[in-house]
């Protein structure tokens, strides 16, 4: 074929059939990107910030249990302001979005959602391109700038490693303590009420402030706080759908005042 | 001793030989800066949690966006029939292959894991913006690799050595048009996609807006062309080695100028839009840009030396006519592009908006690069220059006499009209 017969319609129709591959192929792409809500449990966790006194454990308990470098924390504890004297904190584990920008994002599929609804990463796929770091709206990633070969001073105090460190060039993150739910449902236990098979900064935390349980479940106790309490999640306006519901601080009195 | 000091008179103390030597000393620190990299790790940036992307992407998104001339100017050659600015494209194709090249250098250096790159390949998710910028730069790499293969071929000791495989090479340019429309179809898929990567990020409020494709597709196409126009005219004032003509360039010129006022209209009704409104986190960003940290580099790089000034060289004639101020006028051109790169890269992930409950509130971020992301980012630049001076020099890579041997003609006579 010489250029002469190969003219703009061509080119045209060209375009046209590989526009419309395209397109179809992420139609396609977007009806599976459900966000793991198919799966028989929907986990979740109520963080009451009314009982939070800031103590940071959970951050400890995390780190031993996940054998995070001392210098990440997948769970952060901020200041957030005061009410009527008393400080108030936001503890932020990550949101496991029903939406999650960091999965839709990832170019690899390192990131990814599991049925029940956890943001899990594939550490030996990530090739650590940080697009998702960028598109997380709640920070909750962090990238192993350099190796983590030392000792983990959180360790034995706060609790025994139980996942698999994680090698440099790669970003991290909390999923939710995956393996405890795992090998409780396993050993018949019930995530959320079994200590063993909840995730650890909510067995540790002191004084109840973390709550963890199944949505798919009328009766855990995730659904019945949700039920019972006036609640709301970070940066709802995004619509990125998060797994981690806070109860404000001044809670009795926004309850009283919803109840009339 | 006579005959070293002749020796280096003759060939280490011209500007050549100082112009390889200068190159050689950047190449050299940036391969001890890479290996530093390699060895440490990007601990050794100062890159962060909060600004995961720094120098290195803007000098990979820079290096994407000036290589456009190559899909542009081959698509206005081989598709719309301007074949007689043929030559153009050819040095446009060498500044494409190159610049991809360079682009691949810095994400290799900028990935966390370069010894897991393949897995970019074997992996899909086709959700992800990155995946289809991936996708279309590998497969576009290809076709660039096909297009130049007619460049390859003018290499004397090939032709020499090997007759038949420069034979066979240079046969490649009779599917040029094909490879113009492949070619036209992944890059604008890709410029813009890496502006759309840039565009769907709902946490950084700056750049979640669904014009960034268009901007980065327009910015692209002038900023290629740009170059493309100022790397000929430059080697055709240093070297006899490349041929210009200068018509030829001042027609594309003109047509640049008109592009940039496509390209000023654009960015004019980005800014009046984005800029309409309070909105948390955006307004903030754009208050960097316009009294901040970024200000300078926002007025005089991107817009008024960027932009203003060069398309009034570009569109008013005397101005245009002088070789100097069209030169200056590319280059000015090619350093907005960048600016603006680099300002989209680093606007968003300095002025981040925070999670906490209440009130949007803002933070500020800061960066600045490290030595050795300079040093191996030079060392990037250094190489995409080196390729360049050696295609000129060897591979006549401007030389707008190149016109005829480029491609055959096939005349198609009409059909007679029947006489009734």
């Amino acid at each position: 074929m010489t250029e002469n017969n190969f003219n703009r319609r061509d080119f045209l129709k060209l375009t046209a059939v590989g526009v419309a591959v395209a397109a179809g192929t992420r139609a396609i792409q977007n009806v599976e990107a459900s966000g793991g809500s198919k799966g028989k449990h929907q986990w979740a966790m109520v963080i009451d910030q009314s009982k939070c006194t800031g103590c940071g454990y959970c951050t400890l308990a995390c780190q031993a249990h996940n054998d995070v470098n001392p210098d990440i924390q997948w769970n952060k504890v901020l200041d957030a302001g005061e009410i009527d004297g008393k400080k108030v904190y936001l503890a932020r584990p990550c949101m496991q979005c029903e939406h999650a920008p960091c999965v839709e994002v990832c170019p690899v599929g390192a990131s990814y959602y599991r049925d029940d609804g956890i943001v899990m990463m594939d550490y030996d796929k990530c090739i650590g391109c940080r697009y998702c770091q960028v598109a997380c709206p709640y920070d909750a990633r962090s990238f192993n700038w350099e190796n983590f070969d030392g000792n983990n001073p959180a360790v034995p105090e706060w609790g025994e490693p139980e996942v698999e460190r994680r090698p440099r060039g790669v970003p991290e993150k909390c999923a939710f303590c995956y393996q405890r739910i795992d090998r409780g449902l396993e050993l018949g236990l019930t995530p959320g009420i079994d200590a063993d098979a909840t995730p650890a900064c909510c067995v540790v935390c002191p004084v109840g402030a973390r709550i963890f349980g199944d949505l798919n479940d009328p009766h855990s106790n995730v659904s019945q706080i949700l039920k019972k309490h006036v609640s709301y999640r970070l940066r709802e306006n995004l619509g990125t759908g998060c797994r981690v519901y806070y109860l404000p601080a001044d809670n009795d009195v926004v309850n009283e005042v919803v109840e009339g | 001793m006579k005959s070293i000091v002749k020796f280096m008179r003759e060939n280490i103390f011209t500007p050549w030989g100082l112009w390889l030597g200068f190159l050689g000393v950047i190449l050299l620190s940036a391969l001890v800066a890479g290996i530093t990299v390699f060895w440490k790790g990007l601990v050794i940036t100062n890159l962060t949690d909060l600004v995961p992307w720094g120098l290195w992407i803007t000098i990979d998104l820079s290096s994407i966006a000036v290589s456009a001339g190559a899909f542009s100017l081959c698509a206005g050659v081989y598709l719309f029939g301007l074949k007689r600015y043929a030559p153009i494209a050819r040095t446009a194709t060498f500044i494409g292959l190159i610049g991809y090249t360079m682009a691949m250098l810095a994400l290799v250096l900028d990935i966390g894991r370069p010894d897991r790159f393949w897995k970019a390949l074997v992996f899909w998710n086709t959700h992800s913006l990155m995946w289809e910028v991936t996708m279309c730069v590998m497969l576009y790499l290809t076709v660039l690799l096909f297009e130049s293969m007619p460049i390859f071929a003018s290499l004397e000791w090939l032709r020499k050595k090997f007759p038949k495989i420069a034979h066979k090479m240079e046969s490649a340019h009779h599917y040029a048009p094909f490879l113009a429309i492949i070619g036209l179809g992944l890059s604008s898929l890709h410029q813009s996609s890496l502006g759309a990567m840039y565009g769907v990020i709902k946490a950084r409020p700056y750049l979640y807006k669904p014009e960034m494709a268009v901007l980065f597709m327009f910015s692209a196409i002038v900023g290629g062309i740009a170059l493309t126009l100022f790397a000929s005219m430059l080697s055709g004032r240093l070297t006899p080695k490349a041929k210009v003509n200068d018509i030829l360039i001042e027609r594309v010129a003109q047509f640049l100028g008109y592009l940039m006022i496509g390209y000023l209209y654009f960015r004019f009704w980005d800014w009046l839009a984005s800029r309409y409104t309070y909105e948390p986190g955006r307004t903030e960003a754009y208050h960097l840009l316009t009294t901040g940290s970024l200000s300078f580099n926002f007025w005089f790089g991107e817009l008024i030396f960027g932009a203003l000034i060069p398309t009034f060289i570009l569109l008013y004639r005397p101005a245009r006519l002088s070789p100097f101020w069209r030169m200056l006028a590319f280059a000015m051109i090619v350093g907005g592009v960048i600016a603006f790169r680099f300002d989209i890269n680093i606007v968003g992930q300095l002025a981040v908006i925070s999670y906490l409950p209440g009130q949007a509130t803002v933070t500020y971020t800061s960066y600045t690069p490290s030595l050795v992301e300079w040093a191996s980012g030079s060392g990037i630049i250094a190489y995409g220059l080196l390729a360049f001076s050696l295609g000129v020099k060897y591979l006549r890579v401007v030389d707008h006499r190149l016109t005829s041997e480029e491609h055959e003609v096939v005349t198609v006579t009409s059909r007679e009209t029947a006489n009734a």
